[in-house]
């Protein structure tokens, strides 16, 4: 669909020894992981840790002074950020800021106009195929619109929305843009509590329909480990823990980077690790939300 | 190439204009610093000053130290007024604050006029206080020269000490880094914002005293685009923030200014070398502005034009849709029943309102603020100065069109990575250079190939074309080319709707409101920025082509840049991004100042007046009237509909309830019908 030939299905996101300083700040130093085709990769840390630039550096909106990003083993050094796209890399941003004048309608039409771009000169004579191109876009995104229950939502403008409502459209938007490899910078980011845990089985089912990699940067800790296959933890710049979530759960550099050496953090939903111990005990999270 | 020679006299002339463009730049900066203004009337308000004095030492007699102090004081308060005038602005989209201050800049001109104000004797020099003049080179250095030299730097050092070290001066600069937080720890900001504007109605006031006895007449328009540019560009040079560098740099463009008088014979390369040296200081300067502006800055100097407004309400489209179509039948039949001159002055209107239209794409649409619009119609009028009765005429339009996208994609380059403020000046740089460089050579010789190139007016003074026909109709009549130009019009709202309704309008909106999530999505940036030069360009250009066409007989004058004022002008006036607004913006700024005839001052109070009222108090202007009319309309026509239903119904009330749902839910039961 995209048109330039790439082969359909999740990618493989290998990062090798990413670095870029700011300022003298080394902001990310020497990190490498490997999200295997499908998988849920979880980047965590604290605030400033990097976690947000290494996925601006995949997206190509940073330029990384070392290291490469290579997508099923190419390397995207020449990749301009519109052109990752095409291949197949989607990111959505912590802010969510969408376009603020813009319908949820035209918000969503943008993602069809990416797959198939019709010349100005066709659509200004109405050329049987610019017609049909439009028309065909209008239905893609009606049956998005219809499935993810946006219809009250059709024409307002998303400045007009709630925070929740433009993740919703912003999720809509993912799936007509048909990733390979998905990048979430906080999707729960701005979201209420009960919300947020109604993200799980919504990302879950993303990741079903869309048939994706997904790199998910989150500060809600026990959502990471409830829905990643693998875990990241950076601290500072660097990777001081990988492997699947039980493996990271248990690392001590873990614990001490990000997790706060408390336990409680683990199962405790939500920016605030000081939960009670009643809520600590609690299962994670698996049917909250379904 | 040649040797520049710089003597004395022609460097300390160039310094004393250049004190002026520093004193105007420095109250640019100061008031963009504190509301992020870009004050065009800045200089206008000064000129009140100087007239003033005029009348008070002329007419009344007084001394001079006295009716000094009082006319400045006058400037001092009408800076203060218009703060207060404009305050409420200061939360609007930039753009619109842009254009209140070019009606304020004519309202103020229009106060010029006023009987206590005007001197009798309007050629009457404003007066200097003492006679010492000196002879530097050949040349003679005025008492007004030196006035100015020994004041100017003056008048700087005291604002400077001022912003340093008193309390006005540290709270204009808390609230030029962060007006919000300034709020929050105690700065009163409105106070500090009028003594801004105070200082600067002070600071215009100087200048223009100062520059006033090299004139003949105190009673100018200070809005001339040149100054303006000058003082822009030193205010950019800046930063739009730092006095001291503006200031310095203000020098630094009277002296250029000066040299290139000196050093180069024709006007027209002076311009192309004024436009080189503007572009490429801007160029060198980018990257410390971006670096110096807060990150605000960007956010700040956005839109609020809402662009689409989709409507779910099946009647509502259809009302609207036969109203445009009422409209058109109507305009189509006017022709008929106006006389010649009127239908002259319909044809301007509807070629205005493409101008217009082609604004909106690039303004309205794409955020990108043009103030040299009729820079590129100047072009596509060009193009049928050249090829007027040779080519076809759908022909010559295309063409007209495709060279001005052409040129309109070169002036928006430098855009794409400039923030907005800085296309502001560099289009109104290339206007300028269009009228004053290529329009007033006819021709020139391309240095190195000693080739002549005929690009500018065949004849500048006044250039003669006449009207072409179309398909072997003559459009020779008033009234045959009323009717074309009307065709035209009906064209390109019809282009331009396709492209708000299918597909166009949304990628240059996305790209103006995020441009980095734009970019994450997929859409090529940069192409889309391109692409709105290039269709705000091709409909300039092949509507400057029929204004040719239309006006017949014209010369460089009629390309003044100040026309792109205007333009902008009508654009907000009829709301931003809105097609029917920019129309009726057209009709409300071209048709009704000739409807009311020569009276100047009448003229200036309908549009500086009408401007800021517009602004003020309509802030969806014309467009967003016509909207919520049509709405209460439609509320109208369901209401009767309803009634009407009802009384057919009659008898069984179960009937009665299952015709005629009330209004708003019948408007949610048919979401789909205006799709197809």
């Amino acid at each position: 669909m995209s048109g330039s030939g790439s082969p359909a299905g999740p990618a493989r996101l290998t990062v090798e020894n990413l670095g870029v300083t700011f300022g003298g700040v080394r902001a990310v130093d020497d990190v490498s992981f490997t999200a295997e085709p499908g998988a849920i990769l979880g980047l965590i840390g604290a605030n400033g840790s990097g976690k947000t630039t290494t996925l601006d550096m995949v997206s190509g909106l940073v330029t990384p002074r070392q290291g490469t990003v290579r997508l099923d083993g190419t390397d995207l050094a020449e990749y301009l950020p519109e052109e990752r796209q095409r291949i197949g890399i989607v990111r959505s941003f912590q802010d969510c800021r969408l376009y603020p004048e813009l319908s949820v309608l035209d918000v969503l039409l943008l993602c069809e106009d990416v797959k198939a771009e019709v010349a100005v000169l066709s659509t200004t004579l109405r050329l049987p195929w610019a017609r049909r191109a439009e028309k065909r876009k209008r239905a893609a995104v009606d049956e998005v619109i219809g499935a993810f229950g946006l219809d009250r939502f059709r024409y307002h403008r998303t400045a007009e929305l709630s925070t929740g409502t433009r993740r919703v459209v912003d999720l809509a938007s993912i799936i007509l843009a048909a990733p390979r490899l998905l990048l979430l910078d906080e999707p729960t980011a701005g979201i209420a509590q009960r919300e947020a845990e109604a993200f799980i089985p919504l990302l879950r089912r993303l990741h079903q329909v869309a048939d994706t990699t997904i790199v998910l940067v989150e500060h809600d800790v026990p959502l990471v480990f409830e829905l990643c296959t693998s875990v990241v933890v950076m601290e500072l710049g660097r990777v001081v823990a990988e492997g699947p979530p039980e493996v990271v759960r248990a690392d001590p550099r873990a614990l001490a980077a990000y997790l706060g050496a408390s336990d409680e953090a683990l199962f405790a939903s939500g920016p605030t690790g000081s939960s009670s111990a009643g809520r600590s005990e609690r299962p994670p999270m698996s049917a909250q939300g379904e | 190439m040649f040797a520049i020679a710089a003597p004395n006299f022609v460097l300390l002339q160039g310094v004393i204009i250049g004190l002026g463009y520093g004193l105007l730049a420095v109250g640019l900066v100061l008031i963009y610093r504190t509301n992020r203004v870009l004050n065009f009337a800045q200089g206008q308000v000064g000129v009140i000053a100087a007239v003033f004095l005029v009348k008070l030492t002329a007419d009344f007699k007084f001394e001079y130290w006295f009716a000094l102090v009082l006319s400045i004081s006058l400037a001092a308060g009408v800076g203060a007024l218009s703060e207060l005038v404009l305050r409420r602005l200061f939360n609007r989209p930039r753009v619109l604050v842009m254009v209140a201050t070019i009606g304020l800049s004519q309202v103020l001109l229009a106060l010029t006029a006023l009987p206590f104000i005007r001197p009798h004797n309007l050629y009457k020099p404003v007066p200097v206080p003492f006679d010492l003049s000196f002879t530097l080179g050949s040349v003679i250095f005025t008492p007004g020269e030196v006035l100015t030299l020994i004041v100017a730097p003056s008048v700087a050092i005291a604002l400077a000490v001022a912003v340093r070290s008193t309390s006005w001066g540290l709270n204009m600069r808390a609230m030029s880094e962060n007006a919000d937080s300034a709020r929050l720890s105690g700065v009163w900001i409105r106070r500090t914002s009028t003594l801004t504007w105070t200082v600067a109605g002070a600071l215009s006031a100087f200048t223009a005293i100062l520059n006033a006895p090299g004139q003949t007449s105190a009673l100018t328009e200070v809005l001339s685009p040149d100054l303006l540019l000058f003082a822009l560009t030193a205010a950019l040079v800046g930063a739009m923030i730092n006095l001291t560098v503006a200031f310095v740099a203000g020098i630094g463009v009277g002296v250029l200014y000066e040299l290139l008088q000196w050093n180069v014979s024709s006007t027209a390369n002076q311009q192309l070398a004024l436009f080189i040296v503007l572009l490429v200081v801007l160029v060198i300067r980018v990257r410390a502005i971006r670096k110096d502006s807060r990150s605000g800055e960007r956010s700040t100097w956005q839109y609020g034009a809402t662009t689409v407004r989709a409507t779910v309400d099946s009647l509502r489209s259809r009302i609207s849709v036969s109203g445009m179509w009422l409209a058109a039948l109507g305009a189509a039949i006017l022709p008929l029943i106006l006389n010649v001159g009127n239908n002259y002055l319909f044809s301007q209107v509807c070629i205005y309102a493409v101008i217009a239209l082609s604004l909106t794409i690039l303004t309205g649409w794409a955020g990108q603020v043009s103030l040299g619009q009729f820079g590129l119609v100047a072009v596509g009028a060009l193009v049928a100065a050249h090829l007027g009765g040779s080519v076809p005429l759908p022909l010559l339009l295309l063409f007209a069109g495709a060279v001005t996208a052409l040129v309109a994609i070169i002036v928006g380059l430098p855009a794409l990575r400039m923030p907005g403020l800085f296309l502001a000046v560099t289009t109104l740089g290339f206007a300028i250079f269009m009228q004053e460089a290529v329009l007033a050579t006819p021709c020139w010789t391309v240095p190195g190939l000693h080739k002549t190139l005929c690009t500018g007016l065949p004849n500048p003074a006044s250039t003669l074309i006449g009207r072409p026909s179309l398909f072997g109709l003559g459009l020779h009549s008033d009234r045959s080319f009323a009717w074309f130009s009307l065709a035209i019009l009906l064209l390109s709202i019809f282009a331009v709707r396709i492209w708000r309704d299918k597909g166009v309008a949304r990628r240059l909106v996305a790209v103006r409101d995020n441009e980095l999530g734009a970019a994450a999505m997929g859409i090529p940036v940069l192409r889309t920025k391109l692409m709105a030069f290039g269709l705000s360009g091709f409909m300039a250009g092949y509507a400057g082509a029929c204004l040719a066409f239309s006006t017949q007989r014209f010369s460089t004058a009629t390309f003044d840049p100040t026309i792109s004022f205007i333009i902008i002008s009508m654009v907000v006036i009829g709301g931003l991004g809105s097609i029917a607004g920019a129309v009726l913006g057209a009709l409300y700024l071209e048709g009704l100042p000739a409807l009311f005839g020569a009276n100047p001052t009448i003229q200036f109070l309908t549009s500086g007046l009408g401007l800021i009222a517009f602004i003020l108090y309509l802030p969806g202007g014309l467009g967003e009237l016509l909207h919520r009319s049509a709405d209460a309309l439609t509320i109208g026509v369901r209401v009767v509909q309803d009634r009407l239903a009802a009384r057919r119904a009659g008898g069984p009330p179960g009937l009665g309830a299952d015709v005629a749902p009330a209004g708003p839910e019948r408007a949610t039961l048919v979401p789909k019908a205006v799709e197809s």
